[in-house]
């Protein structure tokens, strides 16, 4: 065969294989050229029957056809394996979208997103959690805190009590009291947990809510570091540029005791609806832990000093989500829970 | 309670604005809530006098009056109640307007021409008071009532916390105010005159128990006249939220809000006996008292009685039997110090809460009770003439004397951080009338005057150099780690873990209330109702009982979302606390409604009770995964009121109750009109919280090749998956390594009563590669055991 007849040859092949509708054919066709029977081993036997002037470059048409063929087939086979990999894909029928299948996504209610987002920023800081009972006596409520025997926060008005005498605690407090009995200092503690108050609901009020109280007694704890901790905890959890500041009040179980504002974390201070227009939201309720509180749990108050806080978990998230009635926590309704969809 | 600016300022000097002061006050302890603005500049408006006045003709109720507004005598109809010729009333002109904006003009009343208008409180925006008109007193017709009311007032809110009864008062504030700005405070200087005549003559004081009343005073003044105070006097008591009376009452209430001391005055000619006893109420006693209300006195309750019975409510109100009348002559001025946990109990038996009371509750100063008498003495004199009676009747058998509190300077700044040296704490001390009775390069001892009872110990007087000192400088060092060595909260690590991983399977979480509805409860029957924690006094029957089961609340809530159409279908969970007697247990409940395990394009086919059964199950298997051996789990059938038969499951682990899982009963279910099956599952939350705390331990995965082999067995309808599951586990090796159904099958091939249930097995060794031969002898043994214990027919492949 001359140089030209195998030009066309090649020509041929090469359309024939590009052609080629299935990985069966393509078998085929490798066959046809390369297979034992097939072409290039016939070619190859028949340069030897040509003039050996022709021989040269018969034999390296000869070869061009086989690496050509060779390159063919294997770029028609990757064709149609991609083919076959995405049948749809190539389709234009495929409906990207349409809705997908997977189950559907869950989401913590509002009120575990902050007491866990609480609980890790003062993670971070060395506090581990600790819990107490809803349904507490009168001494760890109140009388181990200080609060004198005819204080108005015991008034069946504002507490609810059981026929037994105890009472729904009105406060996270009485778990500083349970786990000072039961650790010596130093103690560095948070405690989130469920609070009743005997008050008819409305857009502020509901009879249980959730606090988180803090506490922290070792040597040498002063105000500073109260402070200090609030001001991290507040940038962590309302943002980087808010700022506290603390405002003197009074409770039984601290002295001195202050109220805690943060600065607004809308309008960076400057005065919003949310913060009533003063820049300003109170969160808690703080101080360092009363000489008499130390004396109910058996600590020296002249060797240790402590602070305590306490701050409304629902009242934070209704600061930071915006919401302005408290009840919606309680009433489940889908539509506000799968917006807290974390 | 309310400090008017200008009463403050009798008795401190300070130069700063409102607004400062405000601000000032709040962040050293005493809270201003707001500042308020009160009264006008009032143009054009000017005094009146009333020449006469005459009933309308055609209208009961309105008087036509001829006034005298200093340059022209006019008609004006007034609908007051009483408009006395001769007297003085804040009057506006036609073309005036009133301080609301309100267009004054000239009207015409029932045929009656009325040329401006004569003013009540209200209308001045000096208080909510419409019943009467403003009444000037002596005052010169047309002179601007700018002029006589003065310019506006700035009305300062304060919120004082409990432990500063002191601060109950314009003084009280007063010496805040000075001790801020470092100011002197002035006490009002009066006049005691006192006649010949001694007061012992007049009447007579007894004190059953002095631990009930402590200290207690009467003055007497005789030959008084009944007239009303002074327009300035009256104009403050209003700004505080008090109605004046007359000179005698309002008096004792300026007494009260400018030295916090609560006063009484009595008619002693109303006296029987012209006696005073403290004593308390015997059984059966009643009292009118000035709110003119007939109450019958509990026993035991602290009164004031003359020799027939009780004159006052010790404390808390007066009565109306000794009351000032209009022809009062002989008054008697009570000052005394009342046992605060007496009169606290008294004003809640009564349901009463006085000016007086909320005083006495807290606690006065029982060294300013006398100086309260001779202020109000003086004062009386002042304004309703008289003779005030030599001395002082004054029961004081223990006199209070001033404490002394020791501090040392290290020791305040340790604790509140900050620097300061011990001239900046004696001087912020003595600021506040703490007198430095001893000083040492140490620290220092001060004497704490009766009426700051509650600084007691050297952290109270940290806390006064504090807040003077000033919170803001207190600085904010970042915050100081300390890890407690035995600290554990594994617990609530636990809970988060297991609600993350609730979350991850898609379910959303509810809070429902701890408080809950005994019909609810009973609806369900999940309970023993005997062991419920009721509450004796819940503010609503709807929120009695404290919860002894999540699952009621969770059913309500489904419901809810039903209703309002908030969602179609719905997979709701809540971790809460249940209570039993002598038992708080955390428990998570499950709540599925609709197709919630369904993909979206196949929601509207009817969810079947095993599909939703098998969704409810699937959440549980997720939560108690098979990999924990330590714990195995299961479901048994149980009776449960509240769960559709069948489906009633009792969740078993470590083979004990650990809660109930199933699909609502239908009369239950029913309340709610849900459109499809609901499933429910309660369970307690310690076994759930064991993987979140249990260290897995590895075993290396399996080395050798399985071999499959699968069976399927037609058997009857009634015989369970785990049946096959047993006959298989039983007659099998140690190399079946598991087994998985992959089908159900029912239909007329295999015939009615029947079903195919296909399982794929696999067999492996440890040792080695097993062999063909040795696979098919396990698969021959477990396919023999199927027929013989199950009879069931056996396709084999
Ligand atoms: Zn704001």
């Amino acid at each position: 065969m001359k140089a030209v007849e195998i030009e066309q040859r090649q020509a041929a092949a090469l359309e024939e294989i590009r052609a080629a509708a299935d990985e069966r054919s393509l078998d085929a066709l490798r066959a046809k050229y390369l297979g034992r029977k097939g072409l290039v081993p016939a070619l190859m036997k028949e340069l030897k029957a040509l003039p050996p002037e022709e021989r040269p470059l018969a034999g390296r048409k000869a070869n061009e056809l086989k690496v050509a063929v060779q390159q063919a087939l294997t770029e028609r086979r990757r064709e149609l394996a991609e083919a076959r990999a995405h049948p749809a894909a190539a389709a234009a029928s495929f409906d990207y979208s349409l809705p997908g299948v997977w189950r559907g996504t869950g989401s913590r209610h509002p009120i575990s997103s902050i007491i866990e987002r609480a609980v890790e920023i003062f993670h971070g800081l060395g506090f581990t959690v600790a819990e107490g009972p809803d349904i507490e006596t009168e001494y760890y409520n109140f009388d181990a805190l200080n609060t004198p025997p005819d204080h108005p926060s015991r008034d069946p008005q504002d507490t609810f009590y059981l026929s037994d005498g105890r009472l729904l605690r009105t406060q996270t407090s009485p778990v500083q009291i349970r786990y000072m009995e039961a650790h010596p200092p130093p103690v560095r503690i948070v405690a989130p947990g469920r609070c009743y108050r005997r008050d008819t609901p409305d857009a502020t009020h509901s009879a249980n809510f959730h606090q988180i109280e803090g506490l922290y007694v070792a040597r040498g704890v002063s105000m500073a570091d109260l402070k200090g901790t609030l001001a991290y905890f507040a940038r962590r959890m309302m943002g980087p540029g808010v700022r506290v500041r603390f405002r003197p009040h009074f409770f039984p179980f601290t002295e001195p005791s202050v109220e805690v504002d943060f600065s607004c974390h809308a309008c960076g201070g400057k005065g919003c609806r949310i913060c009533k227009h003063s820049g300003w939201i109170e969160i808690a309720g703080a101080g360092m832990v009363d000489p008499n509180v130390f004396a109910a749990v058996g600590y020296d108050p002249d060797e240790y000093s402590g602070y305590a806080f306490g701050m409304g978990i629902e009242r934070m998230a209704m600061i930071l989500y915006g919401i302005n009635d408290i009840r919606v926590f309680y009433e489940n309704d889908i539509r506000f829970l799968e917006q807290f969809a974390q | 309670m309310r400090v008017p600016l200008s009463w403050l300022k009798d008795y401190v000097e300070f130069d700063d604005t409102p607004g400062n002061l405000a601000e000032r006050l709040t962040f050293s302890g005493t809270e201003v809530e707001a500042v308020e603005t009160v009264g006008g500049e009032y143009p054009g408006l000017v005094a009146a006098e009333v020449l006469e006045s005459k009933p309308h003709p055609h209208a009961p109720g309105l008087t036509v009056c001829r006034v005298n507004s200093g340059t022209a005598t006019l008609q004006v109809v007034c609908g007051a109640p009483e408009v006395l010729p001769g007297h003085c009333y804040a009057y506006a002109p036609p073309g005036t307007a009133l301080p609301d904006g309100t267009a004054v003009a000239t009207r015409t009343l029932k045929g009656i021409d009325s040329h401006g208008m004569l003013l009540a409180e209200d209308e001045l925006g000096l208080s909510p008071d419409h019943s009467t008109l403003l009444d000037l007193g002596p005052a010169s017709p047309g002179t601007p009532l700018a002029e006589i009311l003065g310019p506006p007032e700035t009305v300062f809110h304060l919120e004082i916390t409990p432990n500063r009864p002191d601060c109950l008062s314009i003084i009280g504030i007063a010496r805040e105010v000075a001790a801020l700005y470092g100011t002197e405070l002035r006490l009002p200087g009066f006049d005691l005159t006192e006649s010949a005549r001694a007061v012992e003559d007049a009447v007579r004081v007894s004190v059953a128990d002095p631990s009930d009343c402590p200290r207690y005073t009467a003055r007497v003044v005789e030959n008084v006249r009944i007239r009303p105070a002074p327009l300035q006097m009256r104009r403050r008591l209003a700004l505080c939220g008090i109605r004046p009376i007359n000179n005698i009452v309002d008096v004792t209430n300026y007494v009260l809000l400018e030295c916090g001391q609560p006063l009484h005055a009595f008619d002693l000619e109303l006296l029987e006996g012209r006696r005073l006893a403290v004593r308390r109420a015997g059984t059966r006693e009643a009292i009118t008292t000035l709110d003119g209300e007939q109450r019958d006195l509990p026993a035991g309750i602290l009164t004031i009685c003359d020799d027939s019975g009780p004159v006052a409510v010790a404390g808390v109100m007066g009565g109306a039997n000794s009351q000032i009348r209009s022809a009062t002559r002989t008054v008697v001025i009570e000052s005394a110090f009342f046992a605060p946990a007496l009169i606290r109990s008294a004003a809640r038996a009564l349901g009463l809460s006085t000016e007086s009371s909320y005083r006495f509750e807290r606690g006065v100063d029982p060294a300013g009770v006398e100086w309260a008498s001779r202020r109000a003495a003086a004062l009386i004199k002042d304004l309703a003439g008289g003779e005030i009676l030599r001395g002082v009747l004054d029961i004081y058998p223990h006199p209070v004397g001033p404490r002394h509190v020791s501090c040392r300077w290290e020791a305040i700044t340790n604790l509140l951080g900050v620097k300061a040296g011990p001239d900046e704490i004696a001087g912020r001390l003595a600021a506040l009338g703490l007198e430095i009775t001893e000083r040492t390069p140490r620290g220092c001892t001060v004497s704490v005057p009766s009426r700051r009872r509650d600084i007691e110990r050297e952290v109270d007087l940290a806390e006064e150099f504090a807040r003077l000192h000033g919170l803001d400088r207190i600085p904010e060092p970042p915050p100081r780690s300390l890890v407690v060595p035995d600290a554990d909260d594994t617990h609530t690590r636990a809970t988060f873990a297991l609600r993350a991983r609730l979350v991850g399977l898609g379910l959303r979480e509810v809070n429902n209330y701890s408080l809950v509805s005994p019909r609810l409860l009973d609806t369900f029957r999940a309970d023993d109702p005997s062991s419920r924690i009721i509450l004796p006094h819940p503010v609503s029957h709807d929120q009695s009982v404290l919860r002894t089961t999540l699952i009621p609340q969770m059913v309500v809530t489904l419901g809810r979302n039903h209703a309002r159409q908030a969602a179609a279908h719905a997979a709701l969970f809540e971790i809460g606390r249940t209570f039993s007697p002598g038992k708080e247990e955390d428990r998570l409940v499950l709540g599925l409604m609709g197709p919630a395990g369904r993909p979206p394009l196949d929601r509207r086919r009817a969810v079947t009770i095993p599909e939703m059964f098998l969704w409810l199950k699937g959440i549980l298997e997720a939560l108690l995964p098979a990999n924990n051996p330590s714990r195995p789990w299961g479901l048994s059938p149980a009776d449960i009121p509240f769960l559709t038969p069948g489906t009633a499951m009792q969740i078993l682990v470590h083979g004990q109750s650990a809660g109930t899982a199933g699909i609502l009963a239908p009369n239950i279910a029913a309340e709610w009109r849900f459109a499809g099956p609901v499933a429910v599952a309660e369970i307690t939350l310690e076994p759930l919280l064991e993987d979140f705390r249990r260290i897995p331990s590895f075993s290396p995965p399996a080395q050798y090749p399985a071999i499959q082999r699968d069976v399927a067995v037609i058997v009857n309808e009634s015989v369970k998956h785990e049946d096959v599951l047993r006959v298989i586990r039983a007659a099998a090796p140690k190399e079946l390594a598991s087994v998985e159904l992959f089908d159900i099958f029912k239909g007329e091939a295999i015939g009615s009563g029947k079903k195919s249930m296909a399982y794929s097995l696999q067999y492996r060794s440890a040792q080695r590669t097993l062999t063909d031969e040795e696979a098919n002898a396990f698969h021959a043994a477990v396919i023999e055991a199927l027929r013989r214990e199950l009879a069931a027919v056996v396709r084999e492949s």
